[in-house]
This record gives C-alpha cells, sequence and structure tokens, in this order.
C-alpha cells in the first residue's frame, strides 16, 4: 500500500511540475496562438519576486500572490510595447521573445547577482509507512486542480471568458460583433504571465533560484505543450501533463532524471506523430462526431 | 520575394552562372559580382600581411557561416524555422573528435571523421524530421522541438564525465568537454594556421556558390513555393514533408560543416556549444542579415561573430544584453534584416 502511494505522489509531484511549468504558456498559445519563448524568464522573475518579498519578511503566501502580480504587469508591458505587433507572425513573435528571454537572463545575472538565497520549502513531511511526502508538494498537486478549475470558470462563467473564446475562433467576427480583441489579448497575455510567475515563485522553494534558473523549464514546458497543442486550454494542460507524467515517473525512477526527459522528448515525438494536433485534438474530434451525430 | 516575382525575371546564361545570377539573392548586377569578386580576393590575400594567429581569428568568424546559410535556407527561404541547429553542429563536432581520436595513424582517419560526422548529423536530422514534418505539425512546434532537441544533447553531453564514457581511447569529457582532438591531414599537411584558414575560406565559399545555384534551382523554387502556398504546392504535385524534410537534412549536415571547421579552430568541444545561449546566435545572424537573402546572412554572420569576439575578449558582460536587443530591435524594426534593408535601400538610390 504506502508503495502504490509512493509512486502515485511521485506521478503527482511530476505532472504538477509539468502543468506548472507549462501553464501560462499553454494559456497563451490556446489563446493567441503565439508561443512565449521568454516563459522561463517570467518564471524566473516570478521566483525573484517572491525571494525578494520574504527577505523583507512578507508571509510566503502572499510572496507568491505578489510575484504573479508583478509578473502579470510585466507581461502588459512587454506585450503593449513588443509583443502586439507581432500577432498573426507565429515565427517572429518566437524570435522576438528570445531576444526578450535573452536580454531579461542576462539582465537579472547583471543587476541581481548570480545567486539568490534560497527560501525554506514551507510546510513539514507526513509519513507513511517507510516513505514520507513533503507537505508543499501535496499542497502544489492539490493547487494545480484548483488553477485549472478556476481556470475553467473564467473560460467557461465570465463575460471576459466569452468574449476570449469568440476572440479564439474569429477575432474579425469578435471585433465585428463590437468585442475588443485588442483588450482580450492585452488580458491574456498578463494572464498567462501571471500564471507564468505564479509558478515561478510557487516552484522557488523547491529548486536553486538564478538568473538563468528559467531554462531548467523550458525543456519540460515545452513539451508539455507541443503534446497538449492548443485546441482546448483546460484538456491540453491536463492531458498532457497526465500522459507525460505516466512515461516520465517510471523512466526517471530506474534511469535517472536526465533518461526521464528524454523520454518526454521521445513521447513529445510519438505523440506529435500519431497526433498532430496534440492530445487536445481528441476532445475536438469528439466532440465533432457527437455534433455529426446530433445533425 | 514572391514565386510570381521568380518566374518574371528571365534568367540570362546558362549552367551554373545562370543558376547563380538567379532572382533568389541579393546582388545580381555586374557591379555586385565585381564587389563580391574583390571581396574574395581580399579574403585570398589577407594571409599575406595577417599572422597566423590574427588568420586563425578570422577563421574562426567565418566558421559558421555554413551553419547560417543552412538555417537562412530552412527558415528564409523554406519558412520552417529550427532553433537547434546547434545540436547537428555539435554531433558533427563530437563524431570527428570520436573517429579521428581513435585512428590516431591511420592516414585517411580524419577524412573518416569528416564522413561520419557530417553522417551523423544528417542521420539525427532525417529521423528528428521524419517524424515532424510527416507529421505536418504546426509552425512553431519545429522551432520548440529543435531547441529541446538542442537542450537535451548538451545536458546529456555535460553528463558523460568519467571513465564509462570513454568511446575507443577517447574521453567524451562531460562538461569540460572533448580536448585534443587531430586536425585534417593530407599527406603531411596539417590543416593548421594559414592552411586551416584556406580551408574555411574555400568552404565557405563552396557552401555559398553551391546553396545559391540551389536556391534558384527547380529544388529551391519548390521550397520556396511550399512557404508561399503550402496546399497549392502540394496540389501541383509535390510532396511537401519530403521537401521539407530534405530542405531540413541540408541544413542540418550544413551547421555539421561549421561543427568540423570549429573542432579544426580549437582542436576542443565543450556541451556549451549546443546550450542556450548558443542555440540563440544562428537566428540572430540570419535575422540580423535578412534570411531570405544568402549572401546578406554570410555577411552578417561574419560581422556578428566578430562582434561577440570583441565583446566577449574584452570581458564585457553585457555580450548578451546586447545581441537580445539587436535582435528584439531588427524583429521590430526592420523584419527583412539590416543588411537587406540597406542593400535595397541602396539599390534603389540608384535607380
Amino acid at each position: 500500500m504506502p508503495e502504490a502511494v509512493s509512486l502515485l505522489y511521485q506521478f503527482g509531484t511530476n505532472a504538477a511540475f509539468l502543468l506548472l511549468s507549462a501553464l501560462g504558456l499553454i494559456v497563451i498559445l490556446g489563446m493567441m496562438n503565439i508561443i512565449n519563448l521568454a516563459h522561463g524568464e517570467f518564471m524566473m522573475l516570478g521566483a525573484y519576486a517572491a525571494t525578494a518579498s520574504v527577505q523583507r519578511g512578507v508571509p510566503f503566501p502572499l510572496a507568491v500572490l505578489i510575484a504573479a502580480v508583478a509578473v502579470g504587469l510585466f507581461g502588459v508591458v512587454i506585450e503593449r510595447l513588443i509583443v502586439r505587433r507581432f500577432y498573426g507572425r507565429e515565427l517572429g513573435a518566437l524570435v522576438v521573445t528570445w531576444g526578450i528571454s535573452l536580454i531579461l537572463g542576462q539582465g537579472a545575472l547583471l543587476l541581481f547577482g548570480p545567486f539568490m538565497p534560497p527560501i525554506a520549502i514551507p510546510g513539514g513531511a507526513v509519513a507513511l509507512g517507510d516513505y514520507s511526502f513533503s507537505v508543499y508538494w501535496l499542497f502544489l498537486i492539490v493547487l494545480c486542480g484548483v488553477l485549472l478549475a478556476a481556470l475553467a470558470f473564467v473560460y467557461r462563467a465570465t463575460r471576459f471568458g466569452l468574449q476570449a473564446r469568440a476572440a479564439m475562433q474569429n477575432a474579425r467576427m469578435a471585433r465585428a460583433l463590437g468585442i475588443r480583441v485588442d483588450r482580450i489579448y492585452m488580458a491574456t497575455f498578463a494572464l498567462g504571465a501571471a500564471l507564468a510567475g505564479l509558478s515561478g515563485a510557487l516552484l522557488a522553494p523547491t529548486t536553486s533560484i538564478a538568473p538563468f534558473m528559467g531554462q531548467q523549464f523550458v525543456a519540460p514546458a515545452f513539451i508539455t505543450v507541443v503534446v497538449g497543442g492548443g485546441a482546448s486550454v483546460i484538456g491540453g494542460a491536463l492531458g498532457s501533463s497526465g500522459l507525460l507524467s505516466l512515461v516520465q515517473t517510471p523512466v526517471a525512477f530506474l534511469f535517472g532524471t536526465f533518461s526521464g526527459t528524454l523520454a518526454l522528448l521521445l513521447t513529445a515525438l510519438v505523440v506529435i506523430r500519431l497526433l498532430p494536433g496534440g492530445v487536445s485534438s481528441i476532445g475536438r474530434y469528439f466532440t465533432r462526431r457527437s455534433l455529426a451525430a446530433a445533425r | 520575394m514572391s514565386v510570381a516575382a521568380a518566374s518574371r525575371a528571365a534568367p540570362r546564361g546558362s549552367g551554373l552562372a545562370r543558376l547563380l545570377n538567379g532572382p533568389h539573392d541579393i546582388g545580381r548586377t555586374p557591379g555586385a559580382w565585381a564587389v563580391l569578386a574583390a571581396g574574395l580576393a581580399s579574403f585570398l590575400v589577407y594571409p599575406h600581411w595577417a599572422t597566423a594567429f590574427q588568420a586563425t581569428n578570422v577563421a574562426y568568424y567565418l566558421l559558421n557561416i555554413p551553419m547560417a546559410l543552412g538555417l537562412s535556407l530552412l527558415w528564409g527561404y523554406g519558412g520552417v524555422l529550427s532553433f537547434g541547429q546547434v545540436a547537428f553542429f555539435a554531433v558533427a563536432g563530437y563524431v570527428y573528435g570520436i573517429v579521428a581520436g581513435n585512428l590516431p595513424d591511420a592516414p585517411w582517419g580524419t577524412w573518416l571523421g569528416v564522413v561520419s560526422g557530417l553522417g551523423a548529423s544528417a542521420a539525427l536530422a532525417a529521423v528528428f524530421g521524419y517524424f515532424i514534418f510527416y507529421a505536418r505539425v504546426a509552425a512553431w512546434i519545429v522551432p520548440i522541438l529543435t531547441l529541446v532537441l538542442a537542450l537535451l544533447l548538451s545536458t546529456f553531453l555535460g553528463l558523460t564525465a568519467g571513465s564509462m564514457w570513454t568511446v575507443g581511447q577517447v574521453p567524451l569529457g562531460g562538461y569540460n568537454g572533448m580536448t585534443g582532438i587531430p586536425a585534417l591531414q593530407v599527406g603531411t599537411l596539417t590543416f593548421q594556421d594559414y592552411a586551416f584558414y584556406y580551408l574555411t575560406v574555400g568552404v565557405v565559399v563552396l557552401c555559398y556558390i553551391g546553396l545559391r545555384a540551389w536556391v534558384n534551382a527547380h529544388r529551391g523554387q519548390v521550397l520556396m513555393a511550399i512557404r508561399e502556398d503550402t496546399l497549392r504546392t502540394e496540389l501541383l504535385g509535390y510532396d511537401v514533408r519530403r521537401e521539407q524534410l530534405r530542405a531540413f537534412v541540408l541544413a542540418a549536415t550544413l551547421a555539421g560543416v561549421s561543427g568540423l571547421l570549429y573542432v579544426q579552430w580549437g582542436n576542443y568541444i565543450t556541451p556549451s556549444v549546443t546550450g542556450l545561449q548558443q542555440a540563440a546566435l544562428p537566428v540572430v545572424w540570419v535575422a540580423v542579415g535578412g534570411r531570405d537573402s544568402l549572401l546578406a546572412v554570410a555577411i552578417c554572420t561574419f560581422l556578428l561573430n566578430q562582434l561577440s569576439y570583441v565583446l566577449s575578449s574584452a570581458g564585457n558582460q553585457y555580450a548578451l544584453v546586447i545581441i537580445g536587443a539587436l535582435l528584439v530591435a531588427v524583429m521590430m524594426f526592420a523584419p527583412e534584416g539590416i543588411v537587406v534593408t540597406l542593400a535595397r535601400r541602396t539599390w534603389r538610390r540608384r535607380r
């Protein structure tokens, strides 16, 4: 029994890590068809903001919120100044956000130095049999579910969500109906940036905080996005992180961390070969079939 | 440049000359050819006034040009962006080091290294590209997955410290990299110093001429047609997946050429050549020069390599910030690329 729980815990932490790394990226991709290559650096900024707040005596949960808001605002600035010129030019947007990521990484090194003091992991550990589980990671796993539910609520039940989905399906038609698509894009980019900042702050206690820490999120986050696809934000994020974690957990357990990451890449190659639109396109496939059946 | 414009411009002459003077690169006037010839001549006579050290430095600025040209072909002409060209660069360098290092006494050992290095790059690109292009993925997936490939390769090579990672008698060396890689040899001639300089110039000129002919030949035009309208090209009977895969493998092989020249230059290679910061550089060279002109990319690669060498050897910590800002500024204000914009402006003024 404890073995099974331990395996489930491993699976959960891996999936939570993938989901947290990729969530902001998936939100921006799904809505705007833009890949933000500075995503890892946005997470780094979130971690820095949280660390700086904690150092000034702010309690950790508040520091996480501060980080999310700060990075979200930073996202607005970047969107207004640079990214909005690249709507509809996905490759151009990729390249320009890469330029931003180079500036942010090296800029953080120059401004803040090579090291930041680490944040202690909040919460202790619970023991079950011979295994002990970090309370903080259990909390993160639950939080992932809460975040996804909140996103689903925003998209399904709010006016913003309705307008955002309209802009995503047909931007010109949405504009003709009086929706300010430009505002929607700005808000979406800010939301994606804020989620990146939030994830960076949440993962800060679990890793070392350095200017180039964003790089460690690049491979897992982008693979999760590729496997998820852009068709549905929630379905893509959940399906992709679950599937990838299912592959990564046993491989990493048997052959080490690097093999786990390599398995992620190989899984991504196989998945796109079979499902070029990612796992989120499965949902779309079934929706279409049920629509056709209804007719 | 559109396909329609290409078909209007009637090519003159025949054979290679006709292909070279085709419409798909800047510099087609007699004056431009004269400037090019003068430029090549000055590179050829340069060692007369330079020390071996200076000549080797200039070769270092030149040796990345094949990789940049390959990316220009892929991105500018083919509309397929790759962030992972450095992975193929590193594979060729490492494989050359392993093969040549294990055959120190064989006269053909280094040449077998060249063949296997390029073969390894091309094979990796073929397998990787098969999954990507035959899946017909969205355009943003190719750069993302190639970037992940480069990063994973860098991580893997960093892990190869210790004696268990010795291939034959060559240790891979982990983060410190592979050292003492033998230089190319023909009989008693070892390609070092001036000989290495001339080898680099020769390889770069060959790659440029070959690619310029290629983009003006039928295959190149098909590639551009795919960039302009994938569906229409497919309906005209071309296998889009195969053409894209072909260009991808060609670009990877060219990155391998640069990797081989790189290990000739320093006789060492480290995992950082395929790390995130290095992976950004080919994209910067190509974007800043002007991705749909091979000549502009070649010129820009030479100049920017010189710039980063000067910046980093002066211990300047702002090198990456400057490179990143340059990339952002070019993408925003001169999306055609600086060299191409300048060239087209000068040309218009003369008219």
